[in-house]
């Protein structure tokens, strides 16, 4: 057996164990299972809000869009407060605001208060970044990344279940404000979890030695051009930002005057340049000389597995967005039956996810990815050709099929990241994270304007794009320079 | 081009014989790198009937001691030593040989360039010169006093008294930079501008320099010995960053191991840990017939050059620390292909164990688990290292109840430090609850820093209790710093009662967050644990303030809130 594949036999952990790491990683994973439970506490029961407070179509595409929006400074600031604050006092307080954030949501009414809470629970979506940590605290290299294929995999199922489970909830409280109390209680439930993870988990395993982050604030990059390309792949988080400020100007949507929008864009503007020059700073050292070729990486592939990345995740948050209204709107069906349909989507996370990176491992990383992309596509094709007349459990399985692809590109994705760049890891993932959301935003926004058939359209040519760019440029990462004979001898293999 | 060039010179001038001596020696390999060059002269005082002898002893026993003493010592650590050993064995020679201690006295300058810095020693009239663009600047200064008239004495000098101040020196060097060591018949009588001509004249050629100012120096009419060196500096006897990367990565990672796996002639037992950042496994040296412990560096840290950095630290730490107190790491740089090292097997369990299987040790107990440890740690500080990550974790007791330092991570070596990496190791920190505050606070460590984490574990041990409370998920380190500080100790005896109240004080000694405070040897700490120190009168009326600080605190702050509630129904009736 060549060991260059030696991620296929990854070590997994007993699951079913409540001891240690395995502890840590079931802890961690329902953290971020409730918080994206929360995140998209709204989507399933969009259609009475819309009923309760006669929002337009335009308005529900709007709060489904800041929604996703704050969230993409939000892991920036999440990421710097668990360097400086570790990650258990940092998923323990965003899991008790959410909550409160939540019930204010469940309280509102009028569409500004709900948009202005909506908006503020953009920063439940960065509580994934915490836990990426605390698992790569926990665990040896050799079960990182099952570790965190569940942690994300059964986190993101948090959206499936709010799907399933909130219309029925409502239902069963009743009345009026039955969706109130639905949301409210996901609150709750979010704020009593933050005392449980807060108790029940420490940083660090014990006696382990605590490091210092080395830089922090930007990531470092290895050549001019590299430095370069950096600096462009930041403007999209600034641009997606931008379009959502234009949408909501007096020209769109006029939630807010003239003078707030100009405010928002000089924010804007001098928030990239802080950030860029904290890149130029962090990167200093490019511009004087040669980097060491220890610390040489091409910056290249990380823009890439961006890309890939925002529009596989992308996707899914702005689908799972307008799913079970997209169900409710073109058969007809209760409230209740859609969310549970539309859950379809985000429900093959528990296999898609995990699914995709050991495709990665075992069939090459390059070419897996590339065949993921290609399905999305497929995928995303034909659901832009659903409409009233097709048999509802048809459709099911077209979702079901797509979401598959998507996710499993999500999982090949993430089973690269580890790649690019050893050191670099956490911020790798922190940004292809980020370019997720930039996904979201831009997908959503792309829904503010046209027919749900179009925004499929959009979102399988985006996938098309990304996918030649992949066959392009995305370099095969390198294997290993051991070999382990049949008789369990541990060999070295000549490199040139 | 040589990366340094040496020119030198000795001649009895115009006297009979010479007195005066100088030597140089330039390593290879990595010697080059962990210890420098250097380079000698010595002036014997004619005055002293055994003046050839004593220069030239010093002069080859400085260069052949300086290569003997560890790597792990700074220059300035080997050069003292070095310079107090020749000086009592010229004062010792010379009683024996001329009956008279005085007669075997020297000038000594030594220069010694490591890495990037040259150090310069000096007692006596000798002199050494840094030149630097044309331009040769006199460092050293020449140790006269003024006699009757005109007369001058040496005023310092080798072999003269028991006592001996050397003048250390510092400075950074350059390329291209030169030193010239020269003794009194030659720069008496040569001016400085005419070194700087002569230097100037045949740049890249140091024995022309040297042949050139001795011929100088006749013609102007020394009537002494004289000798010259110059040193060259081509380039700097530092490893450059390729090569310090190259060295670095030389080993490629060992792919996953499992059991039954063999590698490099080790097979593979069982995994006894892993973790984010090393994997351990029993392994069977199948060559020397033996079980091992074999660290692999984890595959998270591939291309990170400070990690590799400090794992090959380790090894390197390792084979240098002998002591029944400290784990042995075995040689086995000849045999591996790949990047990992290999320690003595200790059967037994960690300290951490050992305080869960006794919660209430005897005072008998922790004592002697104290003395091996402070055995061990002995070993470190003789070495220049600190361990700087001293815990329950990293200290193993084996089934004959030996007690055993292991990992040495975090090390701290001076020898090392003085070298220049393009590596930072300041990101380095050991596990906060141990870490003596100076250590946390950014600085390098020191052995005081060693007794503060012995300290801490003595304390747990006696008492299952950390001395400032547990630090591990403290937020910030600035409030970390302040709150030990601020002396949130909780005095032992407050724990148990168990424990002698001048032992408890001991302790609390060795945990002073000035490392100043604490004991100045670790025989005195060792003595305390044993005996009651006087200083620590036993007094049962300490105020509770000092006694308990916290629980005082918070007394004191319930009784506020008390009678401010009290009040406030008053006021309000």
């Amino acid at each position: 057996m060549n060991s260059s594949e030696h991620t296929a036999n990854h070590a997994i952990p007993n699951l079913f164990s409540f001891t240690g790491k395995i502890k840590i990683l079931h802890m961690s994973w329902f953290a971020f299972f409730i918080t994206f439970m929360i995140w998209f506490n709204h989507a399933p029961l969009m259609a009475t809000i819309r009923e309760t407070f006669n929002l337009t179509s335009q308005e529900v595409k709007t709060l489904l869009i800041l929604n996703v929006a704050l969230t993409i400074p939000a892991r920036i600031i999440i990421g710097m407060l668990v360097d400086r604050y570790g990650p258990r006092i940092v998923y323990s307080i965003l899991l008790a605001v959410s909550g409160v954030l939540c019930m204010l949501y469940a309280m509102a009414d009028s569409f500004e208060q709900l948009a202005i809470t909506r908006f503020m629970m953009g920063f439940v979506g960065a509580g994934f970044v915490i836990g990426i940590r605390m698992v790569s605290e926990w665990f040896p290299a050799r079960e990182v990344g099952v570790a965190e294929g569940i942690y994300g995999g059964w986190g993101n199922f948090g959206s499936a279940a709010a799907a399933m489970t909130l219309p029925s909830l409502a239902l069963f409280y009743g009345g009026e404000d039955g969706w109130r109390y639905a949301i409210g209680s996901t609150g709750v439930v979010a704020i009593l979890y933050s005392f449980v993870y807060y108790l029940n988990v420490s940083n660090t395993p014990k006696g382990s030695t605590y490091f210092k982050p080395k830089k922090s604030g930007a990531m470092e990059v290895t050549s001019k051009g590299d430095l370069v390309l950096y600096l462009l792949m930041n403007l999209p988080m600034y641009v997606a930002l931008a379009v959502l400020n234009w949408k909501l100007s007096p020209a769109n949507l006029g939630l807010y005057n003239e003078g707030i929008v100009l405010l928002i864009y000089g924010l804007l503007f001098a928030l990239y340049l802080v950030q860029s020059f904290r890149v130029l700073e962090v990167n200093r050292h490019v511009l004087k000389g040669e980097v060491a070729e220890i610390d040489r990486y091409s910056f290249k592939q990380v823009a890439i597995l961006d890309l890939s990345y925002m529009v596989t995740f992308g996707s899914e948050l702005a689908v799972v967005s307008m799913l079970p209204l997209f169900f409710l709107d073109t058969f007809n069906i209760s409230a209740i039956l859609a969310g549970m349909l539309a859950s379809g989507f985000a429900f093959m996370n528990l296999v898609a996810r995990p699914g995709g990176g050991l495709l990665s491992d075992r069939f090459g990383r390059k070419k897996t990815l590339i065949i993921l992309l290609i399905g999305s596509m497929i995928g995303y094709i034909t659901l832009s050709n659903v409409d009233g007349t097709w048999a509802l459990p048809l459709a099911v399985m077209a979702t079901m099929a797509c979401s598959f692809f998507v996710q499993a590109g999500e999982g090949a994705v993430f089973a690269m990241v580890p790649l690019v760049k050893r050191r670099l890891t956490g911020q790798v993932a922190g940004m292809a994270g980020a370019y997720g959301n930039v996904g979201g935003v831009t997908f959503l926004t792309v829904l503010s304007f046209v027919e749900p058939a179009l925004f499929f359209i959009t979102i399988a040519v985006a996938a098309f794009v990304v996918m030649i760019l992949v066959a392009l440029f995305l370099e095969e990462p390198e294997g290993h320079m051991a070999e382990v004979l049949p008789d369990g001898t541990v060999e070295l293999i000549e490199v040139n | 081009m040589e990366p340094i060039v040496v020119g030198q010179v000795s001649s009895a001038g115009i006297k009979p014989a010479n007195d005066d001596a100088c030597g140089v020696h330039i390593p290879q390999g990595s010697q080059l790198y962990n210890k420098g060059i250097i380079a000698v002269i010595a002036d014997g005082v004619s005055s002293s009937a055994g003046a050839a002898e004593a220069s030239h002893s010093c002069v080859q026993g400085f260069i052949n001691d300086y290569y003997s003493t560890p790597e792990s010592w700074t220059v300035s650590t080997s050069a003292s030593k070095i310079f107090s050993a020749l000086n009592q064995w010229l004062l010792g020679h010379g009683q024996r040989v001329f009956s008279n201690s005085r007669d075997m006295v020297t000038t000594l300058s030594v220069l010694v360039i490591k890495s990037s810095t040259a150090y310069i020693f000096h007692v006596g009239d000798s002199r050494i010169y840094h030149c630097r663009s044309g331009v040769a600047e006199q460092i050293t200064n020449d140790h006269h006093v003024q006699g009757r008239g005109d007369k001058r004495y040496l005023g310092r000098a080798m072999g003269i008294n028991h006592h001996i101040e050397v003048d250390a020196h510092k400075l950074s060097v350059n390329q291209e930079d030169g030193f010239l060591l020269t003794t009194d018949g030659l720069h008496e009588f040569i001016s400085s501008s005419e070194i700087n001509g002569v230097i100037a004249q045949y740049a890249d050629q140091p024995q022309l320099i040297a042949d050139t100012l001795l011929t100088m120096a006749l013609e102007n009419g020394s009537d002494d010995n004289i000798s010259c060196q110059y040193v060259q500096v081509n380039q700097l006897p530092a490893e450059d960053e390729q090569s310090f990367y190259e060295r670095i990565q030389e080993l490629p990672f060992a792919p996953e191991l499992s059991v039954g796996m063999s590698m490099d002639g080790f097979k593979i037992l069982r995994e006894l840990h892993s973790s984010a950042r090393t994997q351990l496994y029993l392994a069977y040296d199948i060559q020397q017939e033996r079980q091992v412990i074999l660290k692999t560096p984890s595959v998270n840290y591939e291309d990170d050059s400070t990690y590799l950095d400090t794992f090959q630290h380790e090894e390197w730490a390792g084979l240098r620390t002998h002591s029944p107190h400290v784990m042995r790491v075995y040689d086995i740089r000849e045999r591996r292909r790949f990047l990992y090292y290999v320690s003595e097997y200790i059967n037994g369990i960690t300290l951490r164990q050992w305080m869960a299987d006794h919660p209430q040790p005897t005072l008998q107990e922790v004592r002697a688990i104290a003395e091996q440890i402070i055995r061990g740690l002995r070993t470190f500080h003789r070495l220049e290292m600190v361990h700087r990550d001293l815990k329950p974790e990293n200290i193993m007791i084996d089934s004959h109840g030996t007690v055993k330092i292991i990992d040495f991570g975090s090390t701290r070596i001076s020898g090392i430090e003085e070298i220049s990496s393009p590596v930072d190791h300041s990101r380095i920190l050991g596990t906060r609850n141990y870490t003596a505050p100076e250590i946390i606070a950014g600085g390098s460590g020191s052995p005081f820093s060693d007794q503060f984490s012995l300290a801490v574990i003595l304390y747990e041990m006696l008492s299952g209790k950390l001395p400032y409370g547990d630090l591990g998920d403290h937020p910030s380190i600035e409030k970390l710093l302040r709150k030990i500080k601020h002396s949130h100790y909780t005095v032992l005896n407050h724990h148990t009662k168990e424990v002698p109240v001048w032992m408890a004080a001991s302790i609390q000694k060795a945990l002073d967050p000035s490392p100043a405070k604490r004991y100045p040897a670790f025989s005195e700490f060792y003595h305390d644990l044993i005996q009651a120190n006087p200083l620590f009168r036993i007094d049962h009326h300490t105020p509770l303030i000092e006694r308990d600080p916290l629980s005082f605190w918070r007394g004191l702050s319930l009784l506020l809130i008390v009678t401010n509630i009290t009040l406030l129904i008053l006021l309000n009736t």
